[in-house]
C-alpha cells in the first residue's frame, strides 16, 4: 500500500525563499497571513490529507461509485471524510470573507490542492468543482443569487458542478442544444441532457448547485448564443433549506479508466428551474472564469500525483534489492544492491523529482500573481499580474498534466512487474493521471490557446511578464561564477524560446496551420524554460544558503544537485523541440486525408 | 496661344468663394477676393477680410502655408472692380440666384480685360440660363467651374462649357484645374446638378427613405452604405449633417424645378419626416448647436458621447454598434452580391438603394457625361465614394442588377441591358464600355504616369510580401510599398538593399529610383506591432539589430551611386519621413503630412532621422555657436513635439523638406514629376560624400532641457515626455561630445541607437507603443 507525506519543507522553502511570499502580506486583507500562519495552515492540511484522505484512496478506486434509482453513492469512507473536511473549514480557506470564507491568499490554495490531489484525486474532485461554481457565481452572479447560494458553497455544505458537455459537443460548445425558456417570474425552465458531469450526483451534501450552459429561445446560433444558469438539485424552502426536487435526474454514471471514486454523470434536466448568471448570451464569459481557475487546479492534479508516485518509487528503489551496481557492489551485506544504485533508475527518479520541485515553485509563483490580480491597489499591477496568469494557465494545465502522466508512469516502471499489480497502488496513479490531460480543455486545446490567443494578444503583451524578468535574471546570473553553470544552459534555451515564439507568430500570420502544428511542442518548450527559471532561482537561493546551512544542509545540497540535473538532463529537450518547430507545418500536413 | 492664369479673382467671400481663393493661393496664384460692401461698414472690404481671418484658424485649414495666405488680397465689388483688369480668371461664387448673378456679370464684363476667363461656381443653375442676356464676348469666355466643399481637400472639379465657349477657355481651365489646383477635372454636360450632385443627392434621399422604410437605424444604414458599398465613413446621415439639413429641401426644390419630366429623381418623396422634425427644432446639422441626425453630448467622464436620432421616434439616443447578419456576411469577393441577396433588413435596404441609384446613374449616360468613367470619377472625387456607380455594377454583375431591377419593378437601362462589364483590361490597358457597345481606353490626362497603369501592363522587376519594384520607363525604377498601411518592415529594408545591388553603379538597365505608391498614405512609419512583439519577448539583440539594419539600409541608399527621389502623398510619418530625409530629392504631393513622430510612441527617431536633421540644419551653421544652438533647438522642438506638417509647404517650414524639393499639386501627376526629377539628377550624378557635424554636448543639452523643465513646471509636459525629451536632447547634442570634435554619420547613428534602446527598456515607452497600436492615438503618460 502506497504512502504519502506532504512535502511541507519544500513548500516552506518556495514560499519563504523563492517566490517572496511575504510581499503578499502587504496587500489589503492579507496582513495577517504571514509565512508562519501559512505554514500552520499547510501543516493542518497535510495532516488531513495524510490521515484522512490518503487512507481511503485505494479502496475508493476499488469500490467506485454506484447508482441506484438515480441516486449515486460514493465509496465507503468518503462521506465521513467529506464531513470532516467541511467541519475543519477547508472549503472556506481562500473564499471571500463576505460569504463566510476565511479570505486566505489563493497562493495557499495551490499548495493545499497539490496535497489533496496527491492523497486522493477522486475526493478532490468534489471540492474542486464546488470552488469553480463558487468562483463563477462570485464574479458574475447577481447579488440575490450570491446571497442565496454562495454561503453554503463556501462552507461545503452544498457542492457545485459545471455542466457544459453534451453528447454532440465537447470542445466545440457552440453546438450545444440545452434549452432555457423564460418563466413568468424571471427564472428559466432548463431542459436538456448533459454528459461527463463530475460530481453531478452523490451522497456527500444536502444539495448540489449546477452551473449549466443553455440556449435562450431567440439566441444567435453558435458560441455567441449561450447563457449560464444556476440550477440546484433541490429548490429551496422559504427558510433556505433544500425542498422539492428540481427535475435534475442522474441517468447513469460512466465506467472509467481512473478517478473511479468520482462519479461522472449523465444528467437530464427536465423543466428544471434555473436563474441566469451574468448577461444573456454571455455565458461563455462566466464559464471561462470557472475554466481558467479549473485549468490551473487540474495542473495541480498532475503535480500531486507525480509527487505521491515519486515518494513511493523512491522508497521502493531504496528497499528493493535487485542486481549489482555497474561500478562495484554497494550493499555487500545483502544479496543484491538496492535499485537506487542503477543509473537508469536514478534518471527516472531525478526526472520526477526535478519536475515536482520545479512545478511546485512555478505553481506557487503563478498563485501569487492571482493574489496580486485580486488584491493589489494599483490597477496597472493588477492587469500585469492577470496577463501573467493568463499566459501561464495553458502551460500549467497541459505541461503539468503531461508530466504528471509521464512521471507516474516512470514511477510505476521502477516497480517492475509489481507496478502493474493493483495492490501496490502505482497503476492507480497512472490511470488517475490520464484524465487530467483530457478534461478542462484537452492539452491540444491548451497548446492552441497558447499559440493562437495568448501569444498574439495585444502585440505579445502577456509574454512580457515572463520574458522580461527572466531576461534580466539571466543577464545578471550568467556573469556570476557560481551561477553561470545554471544560467548558461538556460540562456541558450531561452534564446530558442524567443526564436520559436517569433517564428510561430510570423508564420501564423500567413498560415494558421503553422501555429497549430507547432503548438504542442511550443507549449512543452515553454514549460521547460519556465521550470528552468524556477530552478535557476532555487539554485541561487541554495547556493547562497549552503555555506552557513546547518540542519538543512542536505536540503540545499540536494536542491543544487537537482538544479544541475534539470539544466543538463531535462532542459536540453528544448533544442529537439526547437528543431521540430522550425521544421514547420509542411511535414505534418503533407499526407492527404485519404492517405491515412 | 494657350491662356495663362497668372492672377485670379474670386467674387463672393462665402465658404466656397473664400475656399476657392485659398486653393488658388496654395497653387501660387495671387487672388483678389471681393464681396459686397456691407451697409454702414467702416471697412468696406469687411466681408472678404473677415473670411480671411476666419480661414486662418479654420479646420481643416484652407491654406497650405503662410505664404499662400499672403497671396489673397481682400477687396469689394464697388471699389476694386478696376483691379479686375489685371486678372486672367474671374470666378463667381455668389448667392445661387440668377437675378443676383446676371447684373453682376454685366459689371464684371465691363471691368475685365478682354479675353480673360469668367466662370461660375454654381451648383444648380444651368449654363444656358447664366449667359442669357450677356455679351457675345462674355459668352465666349464663360464656363462653369464647380468646386466641392472644402475646395482644398475635395478633389473634384466639374467643368461645363457652353456651345459658345471658346475651346481655348475650356483648355486653359482644364489645365489650370488639373496641374495648378490639383483637381480631377471632369467634363460635364450642361444638365441640372451636373454629375456628382445629381447622383449623390438622389442616393442620399433614396437611402434615407429606404432606411426608414426597412426599419434600419442610422448606424445600420450608414454601416451598410459604408464598407460594402464603399461610401465614406461620414455616412449618409453624417453627410447631411455636414451639408446642413436646412439646405436639403432647397436642393430638392431646385432639382424639381429643373429636371425633365419622367426623371426618376422626381418620383422620390420630396420630404423626409425625421429631417423636417429636426429642422423645425432648429437642429440643422453640424453648424447648429443642437446637432442634426447625430450630436455630441457631454458625458460623466468629462468627454463627449455621440448620440443619434432614432428614425422611428425622432428622439436622440446613445450611439449603438450596428448588429446585422447581412453586414457580417458581406465580406470577401462577392460581398455586394451577398449583401443584396441577404434576407434581413440590411440586405433588403441595400437591394432597394442600389437598384434605384445604380439604375438611375446608368440611365443618365450619355445625358450628363459622355463616358461612364467620368461619372465614376466624379463620385469618387466629389463624394469620396470608394467605387463609382459603374464600378459597383461591375462588382454586382450587370445581369444580377438587371434581375434585381425586375423584382423592384424598375426599367432596365440600356447600358445595363448590354450585360457587359463596364471596365476591362485589354492588352494591359484599362478600357471602359461606351454607350455604343464598343470598348475604349479610359482617358488619362496627358503627362500623367499612373502606377496602376504600369502594373496592368506587366510584372514587377522584384517583389516580396511588403514591397514591389516596377520599371516605370527610361531606366527609372519605382519602389512601391505593399505592406499594411505601408508600414516599413524588414522586408522593405531587404528590398531596398536588393535595389541597391540591382541598379549597381547605374551603368546597367536602370539609372535612378523613385519611391512612390498609390496608397492613401506614403507610409505610417515602422511596423510598431512587430517592434513591440520583439520587445515583449525581450529579444533585445533583435530589436537593436532592426534599428541598425534600418540605419545601414537608409545610409546605403543615400550613398548609392544613383539618384533617389522620394515622392510622398498623404502621411509620411516616423520611418517614412526618415526615408525621405535620405533621398537625394523629394517630390511631394501638396497634401503631404510629414513628421518625425517617434516621441509619441516613446522613442527617438532611430533610422537616421536625427542624424539627417542635424546634418541638414546644424552643420551648415556650426561655425557660429549661437546659430548652431538655435538650429539644434529648432530640430529639438520639431522632434520633441512630434510636429507633423499640414501640407508639403508646411513640411518645408518645419525643415523636413528642402527648398529644392518639389511640390506637385495634383497627386495623379506625382509619379511623373518624381520620375522627371530623378532623370534630371542622372547626368553626372555623384552621391553625397561623408559628412560631419559639431554638436554642443552637455552644455547644449542643459539648454534644451531648460525649456522642457519650464514646461514641466507649468504642467505642460508629462513625466514620460520628460524622459523621452532627455534622451532626444542627448542625441541632438552629441551626449558626451566635447563641443569641438566633429561627429561623423556613424557616431550620430550610434547615438540614436543607444538612446532608442534605452527608451525601449522603459515601461513608459512600452505603454505608449501599446496605446498607439490599440487606439491609434498617442498616450500622454
Amino acid at each position: 500500500m502506497p504512502t504519502y507525506k506532504a512535502p511541507l519543507d519544500d513548500m516552506k522553502f518556495v514560499l519563504n525563499d523563492v517566490i517572496d511570499y511575504s510581499r503578499l502580506t502587504s496587500l489589503p486583507g492579507y496582513a495577517d497571513f504571514d509565512v508562519d500562519t501559512a505554514m500552520s495552515v499547510l501543516e493542518g492540511a497535510a495532516q488531513f490529507c495524510e490521515e484522512v484522505l490518503h487512507p481511503i484512496n485505494q479502496n475508493g478506486d476499488a469500490e467506485g461509485c454506484h447508482i441506484d434509482h438515480g441516486a449515486v453513492t460514493t465509496p465507503s469512507g468518503f462521506k465521513s471524510a467529506y464531513q470532516k473536511y467541511v467541519e475543519s473549514g477547508w472549503p472556506a480557506l481562500s473564499a471571500d470573507e463576505a460569504f463566510g470564507g476565511q479570505g486566505f491568499p489563493q497562493t495557499l490554495r495551490f499548495a493545499v490542492e497539490e496535497m489533496i490531489c496527491a492523497s486522493n484525486l477522486s475526493f478532490g474532485m468534489f471540492p474542486g468543482l464546488s470552488h469553480g461554481a463558487y468562483h463563477a457565481l462570485l464574479m458574475h452572479g447577481a447579488d440575490d443569487l450570491k446571497a442565496t447560494w454562495l454561503p453554503k458553497l463556501v462552507t461545503g455544505e452544498w457542492s457545485g458542478t459545471m455542466c457544459l458537455t453534451e453528447a454532440q459537443c465537447g470542445t466545440d460548445l457552440g453546438l450545444l442544444t440545452t434549452k432555457a425558456e423564460p418563466r413568468s417570474d424571471g427564472s428559466h425552465a432548463i431542459t436538456g441532457n448533459k454528459i461527463f458531469i463530475s460530481a453531478g450526483d452523490h451522497d456527500l451534501t444536502d444539495n448540489i448547485v449546477h452551473l449549466v450552459l443553455a440556449r435562450l429561445p431567440d439566441a444567435p446560433s453558435g458560441i455567441k448564443g449561450i447563457s449560464l444558469f444556476i440550477v440546484p438539485k433541490f429548490l429551496l424552502h422559504a427558510d433556505g433549506t433544500p425542498g422539492a426536487a428540481n427535475g435534475v435526474r442522474c441517468v447513469s454514471i460512466e465506467h472509467k479508466m481512473g478517478i473511479k471514486a468520482s462519479p461522472t454523470c449523465v444528467l437530464a434536466f427536465e423543466h428544471s428551474v434555473g436563474w441566469l448568471v451574468g448577461e444573456t448570451n454571455k455565458g461563455m464569459r462566466g464559464m471561462f472564469t470557472m475554466m481558467n481557475a479549473a485549468r490551473l487546479a487540474v495542473g495541480m492534479q498532475g503535480l500531486g500525483l507525480s509527487e505521491v508516485a515519486y515518494q513511493n518509487a523512491v522508497s521502493y528503489a531504496k528497499d528493493r534489492l535487485q542486481g549489482r551496481s555497474l561500478t562495484g557492489v554497494k550493499n555487500p551485506s545483502g544479496p543484491a544492491d538496492p535499485l537506487i544504485v542503477h543509473p537508469d533508475v536514478r534518471r527516472s527518479l531525478m526526472t520526477i523529482r526535478a519536475f515536482n520541485e520545479g512545478a511546485r515553485a512555478l505553481s506557487l509563483w503563478v498563485g501569487t500573481h492571482i493574489d496580486m490580480h485580486e488584491k493589489h491597489p494599483d490597477p496597472a499591477v493588477r492587469k500585469d499580474a492577470d496577463d501573467f496568469v493568463a499566459l501561464m494557465t495553458p502551460i500549467v494545465k497541459a505541461y503539468f498534466t503531461d508530466m504528471g502522466f509521464e512521471c507516474t508512469n516512470m514511477a510505476l516502471q521502477i516497480y517492475g512487474g509489481h507496478g502493474y499489480i493493483r495492490e501496490y497502488g502505482m497503476e492507480q496513479f497512472v490511470r488517475d493521471a490520464r484524465i487530467a490531460q483530457i478534461y478542462e480543455g484537452a492539452n491540444g486545446i491548451q497548446a492552441l490557446d497558447l499559440v493562437g490567443r495568448k501569444l498574439p494578444a495585444e502585440g505579445g503583451r502577456l509574454l512580457r511578464f515572463f520574458f522580461h524578468p527572466l531576461s534580466e535574471r539571466l543577464q545578471r546570473t550568467v556573469q556570476d561564477p557560481q551561477l553561470k553553470e545554471f544560467a548558461e544552459p538556460l540562456a541558450k534555451s531561452f534564446a530558442r524560446l524567443q526564436q520559436a515564439t517569433q517564428f510561430i507568430v510570423m508564420k501564423a500570420m500567413s498560415n494558421p496551420d503553422e501555429a497549430g502544428a507547432a503548438s504542442t511542442d511550443y507549449l512543452r518548450m515553454f514549460g521547460l524554460v519556465a521550470l528552468g527559471d524556477m530552478w535557476l532561482r532555487m539554485a541561487e537561493v541554495s547556493l547562497a544558503k549552503l555555506p552557513t546551512a546547518t540542519g538543512d544542509r542536505s536540503f540545499h545540497d540536494a536542491k543544487i544537485k537537482t538544479a544541475r540535473f534539470f539544466m543538463t538532463k531535462m532542459l536540453p529537450e528544448v533544442h529537439g523541440l526547437f528543431a521540430r518547430i522550425m521544421a514547420g507545418a509542411g511535414p505534418v500536413m503533407a499526407l492527404e486525408a485519404e492517405g491515412f | 496661344m494657350a491662356i495663362e492664369i497668372r492672377r485670379a479673382a474670386v467674387i463672393g467671400a462665402g465658404t466656397m468663394g473664400s475656399g476657392i481663393a485659398a486653393q488658388l493661393a496654395n497653387a501660387g496664384i495671387p487672388v483678389l477676393l471681393l464681396d459686397v460692401v456691407p451697409p454702414g461698414a467702416t471697412d468696406r472690404s469687411a466681408l472678404a477680410a473677415g473670411a480671411l481671418t476666419r480661414m486662418r484658424t479654420q479646420h481643416p485649414a484652407p491654406f497650405m502655408s503662410a505664404e499662400a495666405m499672403a497671396l489673397v488680397t481682400p477687396g469689394n465689388v464697388e471699389d476694386d472692380l478696376e483691379a479686375l483688369h489685371e486678372v486672367d480668371w474671374i470666378i463667381e461664387a455668389v448667392f445661387e440666384d440668377p437675378a443676383v448673378k446676371a447684373p453682376l456679370y454685366r459689371r464684371l464684363d465691363a471691368a475685365r480685360r478682354p479675353g480673360s476667363i469668367i466662370t461660375s461656381n454654381t451648383s444648380t443653375i444651368p449654363l444656358n440660363a447664366l449667359i442669357a442676356g450677356q455679351s457675345e464676348a462674355f459668352c465666349a469666355d464663360f464656363a462653369i467651374t464647380h468646386f466641392f466643399n472644402p475646395p482644398r481637400y475635395m478633389r473634384l472639379l466639374e467643368l461645363v462649357s457652353g456651345p459658345q465657349t471658346r475651346p481655348a477657355v475650356t483648355e486653359a481651365l482644364h489645365a489650370v484645374g488639373d496641374a495648378c489646383l490639383g483637381k480631377g477635372v471632369v467634363v460635364c454636360k450642361d444638365t441640372p446638378g451636373f454629375i456628382a450632385n445629381r447622383i449623390g443627392t438622389f442616393f442620399m434621399y433614396c437611402a434615407m427613405h429606404e432606411a426608414l422604410k426597412h426599419g434600419l437605424s442610422i448606424e445600420e444604414a450608414d454601416a451598410v452604405c459604408g464598407k460594402p458599398m464603399g461610401l465614406p465613413k461620414t455616412g449618409i446621415f453624417g453627410l447631411t449633417d455636414l451639408v446642413g439639413l436646412d439646405l436639403m429641401p432647397h436642393i430638392m426644390t431646385s432639382f424639381h424645378a429643373t429636371l425633365p419630366a419622367g426623371d426618376a429623381f422626381l418620383t422620390l418623396p420630396t420630404t423626409f419626416a425625421p429631417m423636417e422634425k429636426l429642422i423645425a427644432a432648429g437642429n440643422t446639422g453640424r453648424k447648429s448647436k443642437g446637432g442634426g441626425f447625430t450630436r455630441l453630448v457631454p458625458d460623466a467622464k468629462g468627454g463627449r458621447t455621440k448620440e443619434v436620432v432614432d428614425l422611428q421616434t425622432g428622439d436622440y439616443r446613445a450611439e449603438r454598434a450596428p448588429q446585422l447578419a447581412s453586414l457580417a456576411a458581406a465580406k470577401g469577393r462577392n460581398a455586394l452580391q451577398t449583401l443584396v441577396s441577404f434576407d434581413d433588413r440590411g440586405g433588403r435596404f441595400a437591394a432597394a438603394v442600389l437598384a434605384q441609384s445604380l439604375s438611375y446613374a446608368a440611365s443618365l449616360v450619355p445625358t450628363i457625361a459622355d463616358r461612364v468613367s467620368a461619372v465614376d470619377q466624379a463620385m469618387r472625387l466629389g463624394y469620396g465614394w470608394a467605387f463609382g456607380p459603374f464600378e459597383l455594377i461591375d462588382q454586382l454583375g450587370a445581369d444580377h442588377l438587371a434581375a434585381l431591377l425586375t423584382t423592384h419593378g424598375i426599367a432596365v437601362p440600356a447600358l445595363v441591358a448590354m450585360n457587359r462589364p463596364f471596365y476591362r483590361v485589354h492588352d494591359g490597358v484599362l478600357q471602359e464600355l461606351l454607350p455604343s457597345g464598343e470598348y475604349a481606353a479610359v482617358p488619362r490626362p496627358s503627362g500623367v504616369l499612373s502606377l496602376a497603369d504600369v502594373k496592368r501592363k506587366g510584372k514587377p522587376v522584384m517583389k516580396n510580401v511588403s514591397a514591389s519594384v516596377w520599371d516605370i520607363g527610361d531606366g527609372v525604377l519605382c519602389l512601391e510599398f505593399t505592406s499594411k498601411m505601408n508600414t516599413i518592415d524588414p522586408e522593405i529594408m531587404s528590398m531596398i538593399r536588393q535595389i541597391i545591388t540591382t541598379v549597381g553603379d547605374g551603368s546597367g538597365a536602370y539609372t535612378a529610383l523613385v519611391i512612390c505608391n498609390d496608397g492613401d498614405n506614403f507610409s505610417v512609419g515602422a511596423n510598431l506591432g512587430l517592434a513591440l512583439f520583439t520587445i515583449n519577448i525581450a529579444a533585445w539583440d533583435a530589436v537593436e539589430q532592426s534599428v541598425a539594419d534600418g540605419q545601414q539600409t537608409y545610409a546605403a541608399l543615400q550613398h548609392a551611386p544613383f539618384p533617389v527621389v522620394g515622392a510622398p502623398a498623404g502621411m509620411a510619418l516616423g520611418g517614412g519621413t526618415e526615408l525621405l530625409l535620405h533621398c537625394d530629392a523629394v517630390q511631394a504631393a501638396a497634401e503631404s503630412y510629414m513628421g518625425l513622430v517617434e516621441v509619441g510612441v516613446g522613442i527617438v527617431p532611430g533610422w537616421g532621422g536625427c542624424k539627417e536633421m542635424l546634418l541638414r540644419h546644424v552643420a551648415p551653421v556650426q561655425s557660429d555657436p549661437a546659430k548652431a544652438m538655435a538650429a539644434a533647438g529648432h530640430v529639438f522642438q520639431t522632434i520633441a513635439m512630434a510636429k507633423t506638417s499640414t501640407s508639403a509647404a508646411d513640411a518645408r517650414a518645419l525643415g523636413y523638406l528642402r527648398n529644392t524639393d518639389g511640390i506637385t499639386m495634383n497627386r495623379d501627376r506625382l509619379l511623373a514629376d518624381a520620375k522627371a526629377k530623378a532623370l534630371s539628377l542622372v547626368p553626372g550624378y555623384t552621391p553625397p560624400g561623408p559628412r560631419t557635424v559639431v554638436l554642443s554636448g552637455a552644455r547644449g543639452k542643459s539648454m534644451l532641457m531648460a525649456g522642457v523643465l519650464a514646461m514641466a513646471a507649468a504642467g505642460k509636459v508629462t513625466p514620460h515626455d520628460e524622459v523621452v525629451a532627455g534622451h532626444l536632447a542627448s542625441v541632438l547634442t552629441g551626449d558626451e561630445t566635447d563641443g569641438t570634435t566633429p561627429l561623423d554619420e556613424q557616431a550620430l547613428l550610434d547615438l540614436e541607437r543607444t538612446h532608442f534602446m534605452q527608451l525601449a527598456h522603459t515601461s513608459g515607452s512600452l505603454a505608449r507603443i501599446e496605446h498607439m497600436l490599440a487606439t491609434g492615438k498617442p498616450l500622454r503618460n
